[in-house]
């Protein structure tokens, strides 16, 4: 690996290389309505003077953990509507230009997840211009300071598009029942308090940074133009992903009585080890949270099954993130085809030789929504996950993973033509998962999409200076 | 031997003369209405993943015999490096080098997404891109791993457009063969290299399945 400077950590918006770890999340999707009170505003919000108008937040270290942090990221319409010279947004990422609904095939984006089915508010791209972030310490917080965005140029610089809230539930869980947020990046050279002991390689700043050297060897995103617009950025992929909690619990309970009456329990779990568990749990139980962590590589408590095949309960969570594939080369602890493994298959042998750790990307999601209640399975609320991609290359890692990996299955043979089965595109009537046991298999059929996309804009995060750039255009 | 060629006017007057009716209508036919072909809509169709083709056809800038003969020397001082590469690519069925005309082409079927594709190369075997991009016209920058995202697009561009799916469809008026369609015509004007349909004895079936059907490595 190639040992670069560490990046100006003033220039970079926060939560890029370190997350905020603050529990509540606003995220304002706004036109444009005056390009010259959003300079002026961006001008502001990029000046250091915290009075008034909140400031993005750097990677900055600081003394003092702020209340509130906020992130600014721009669409292509947006950087075009603050008057960004055609010449220089030519210069941006075709996948960046086309947008995220332009993608929709490529993300498995069809059926009920198709653009054109997605919310009113991501049914025209061209007047989705912002997406302001705002994650604050409590809701009252980030009340205040989403206020304060909104009255930029006396409320005359944005029209509010949507506001989409999320807050984190307890023990960081998402609406599966997941503890989430465990496994992320471990950059060269960036000190994270919250980094977990972790036997992958550190990743290059350039997997999320425009301008650095990339985790593929030799070479390079090209930076947008000129270089104090491009140079420090970093993309997002901002998904709305409704979850189908109800089918997600039917699907496990179907499966955990398949096994059952198939006489097969004792095959993937030994006979009473679920009396071990803290706290015990009936067999039937069991197996629907094994069958649950099986298809996602981790039991519901975060606890990979690569450590833990038999048993959910932590016993340290220092190693929640120290552990590997190389000695479970048929998935009989992890199956190849579990979310975490498709997504990230760590040092696993897969068919594309040289991309492992290649495609590293940050994920920043929180809940929205309700939590389900299974006394009330159909009580008809929206819930899911407000999904936070970021990375340097779009194509290159977060549309590669979506693609070939997430649904098709092209990393491994034993898997490919099947898609993930927690976040996939699935149909019944060609889903398909398949656990190993022994030197046999269960097929679990049958099954539908449990997450659909509801909207979403692939998103610009400048730098600092770039922020400051943009803000003092005179187009 | 060295073949002479008529200059580039020449050839271009002859080619467009030759029908200069026919020319003329498709030009007023491209004024009036452009067909655009989004490359991703077009190429691939859901499901329609695994053996995909790639018919890259790479104009040389010295189209002579001895131009030729260089692009020949160029991949044959590489193709030791270019067939490990296509190994730890891993997603590819077959690939090879052809000169056709002025051209040199690589042929090849592969898995997934191009652009993936052709990222992996870059990974694995830029640098012999880098130098056959020399003997090519107008190259992208190079080395393509500094410019990744302009050597993708170049390669793009010189891929053959594959029409999918049901190519008799295109030609509806059967009873006419001189009744073209506009749209048809105005795609091959936009593209003039074209692949029209492809065959496969394993229909659905990745690179690395066949390797584990057949015993060998993947």
């Amino acid at each position: 690996m190639t040992v670069e400077p560490v990046p100006d950590l003033a220039d970079i918006q926060g939560n890029i290389l370190r997350g905020y770890k603050k529990d509540h999340v606003r995220h304002l999707v706004l036109t444009i309505t005056d390009p010259q009170a959003a300079r002026r505003w961006l001008l502001d919000a990029t000046s250091g003077e915290t009075a008034g108008t909140p400031q993005v937040t750097t990677e900055k270290s600081y003394s003092e953990k702020p209340p509130t942090c906020l992130n600014v990221g721009l669409t292509h319409a947006g950087l075009e509507t603050l008057g960004v010279a055609a010449k220089h947004l030519r210069t941006f990422p075709h996948e960046f230009v086309d947008g995220m609904a332009s993608r929709a095939l490529k993300l498995g984006d069809t059926g009920p997840s198709d653009p054109r089915h997605w919310k009113a508010e991501w049914q025209d791209p061209s007047k989705v211009h912002v997406v302001v972030s705002v994650h604050a310490d409590s809701p009252g917080q980030r009340e205040k300071a989403g206020k304060e965005v909104l009255d930029a140029g006396d409320g005359a610089a944005f029209d509010k598009t949507a506001q989409l809230d999320g807050d984190a539930f307890p023990g960081g869980q998402v609406h599966f029942g997941y503890r989430d947020n465990i496994a992320q990046p471990h950059f060269a050279g960036i000190r994270d308090p919250i980094d977990r002991p972790d036997r992958q390689p550190l990743v290059e700043v350039g997997a999320v940074l425009l301008g650095h050297q990339t985790p593929v060897e030799d070479v390079r995103w090209e930076v947008p133009q000129p270089k104090r617009l491009g140079f420090n950025g970093s993309f997002n992929a901002f998904r709305v992903l409704e979850q189908q909690v109800g089918e997600f619990e039917d699907f496990l309970s179907q499966s955990a009585a398949l096994i059952k009456d198939n006489g097969m329990a004792n095959m993937v779990l030994p006979p009473d080890v679920e009396k071990t568990w803290d706290p015990p749990t009936s067999r039937f139980e069991a197996m629907r949270e094994l069958v649950a962590a099986k298809i996602l590589g981790r039991w519901r408590t975060g606890v990979p099954l690569a450590l833990s095949p038999y048993s959910p309960t932590p016993v340290c969570l220092g190693k929640l993130n120290d552990f590997d594939y190389a000695n479970d080369t048929d998935g009989l602890c992890c199956p190849v085809g579990s979310h975490i493994r498709r997504c990230n298959p760590r040092s696993s042998r897969i068919v594309q030789r040289n991309t492992n750790h290649s495609r590293r990307i940050v994920r920043r999601g929180m809940p929205y929504g309700p939590p389900h209640d299974p006394d009330h399975p159909d009580d008809g609320k929206e819930r899911g996950l407000l999904g936070v991609f970021i990375c340097a290359s779009l194509i290159a890692q977060f549309e590669a993973i979506q693609y070939d990996w997430m649904n098709l299955g092209l990393q491994d043979p034993r898997i490919t033509g099947t898609n993930d089965a927690v976040v996939g595109n699935n149909e019944p009537e060609f889903s398909s998962f398949t656990m190993p046991v022994g030197s046999s298999s269960i097929e679990l059929r049958g099954f539908s999409r449990f997450v659909h996309t509801v909207g979403g804009a692939y998103l610009f995060l400048p730098s600092i200076r770039a922020l400051k750039y943009l803000g003092s255009l005179h187009p | 031997m060295v073949t002479t060629q008529p200059s580039k006017w020449v050839q271009f007057l002859q080619s467009k003369l030759t029908q200069p009716g026919e020319w003329l209508l498709v030009q007023y036919w491209k004024h009036r209405a452009p067909v655009t072909t989004p490359t991703w809509v077009w190429k691939t169709a859901p499901g329609d993943n695994l053996q995909q083709c790639m018919n890259l056809v790479m104009p040389l800038a010295d189209k002579t015999d001895v131009g030729r003969a260089r692009a020949a020397k160029a991949v044959a001082a590489n193709v030791d490096e270019i067939f490990t590469g296509l190994n730890n690519v891993g997603t590819v069925h077959f690939a090879r080098f052809d000169l056709i005309g002025g051209n040199l082409c690589m042929f090849s079927v592969y898995d997934g997404d191009l652009e993936n594709y052709l990222r992996d190369f870059i990974s694995v075997f830029g640098s012999v891109f880098d130098a056959l991009m020399e003997l090519v016209e107008a190259p992208p920058p190079t080395p393509c791993g500094l410019h990744p995202e302009a050597f993708i697009d170049w390669i793009i561009a010189h891929d053959a457009f594959q029409i999918t799916g049901d190519v008799p469809s295109l030609f509806p008026d059967e009873g006419n063969i001189a009744n073209l369609p506009r749209d048809v015509v105005l795609l091959l004007e936009q593209h003039p290299n074209v692949q029209l349909g492809r065959y496969s004895g394993y229909p659905g079936k990745s690179a690395a399945q066949i390797r584990l059907a057949t015993g060998i490595d993947w």
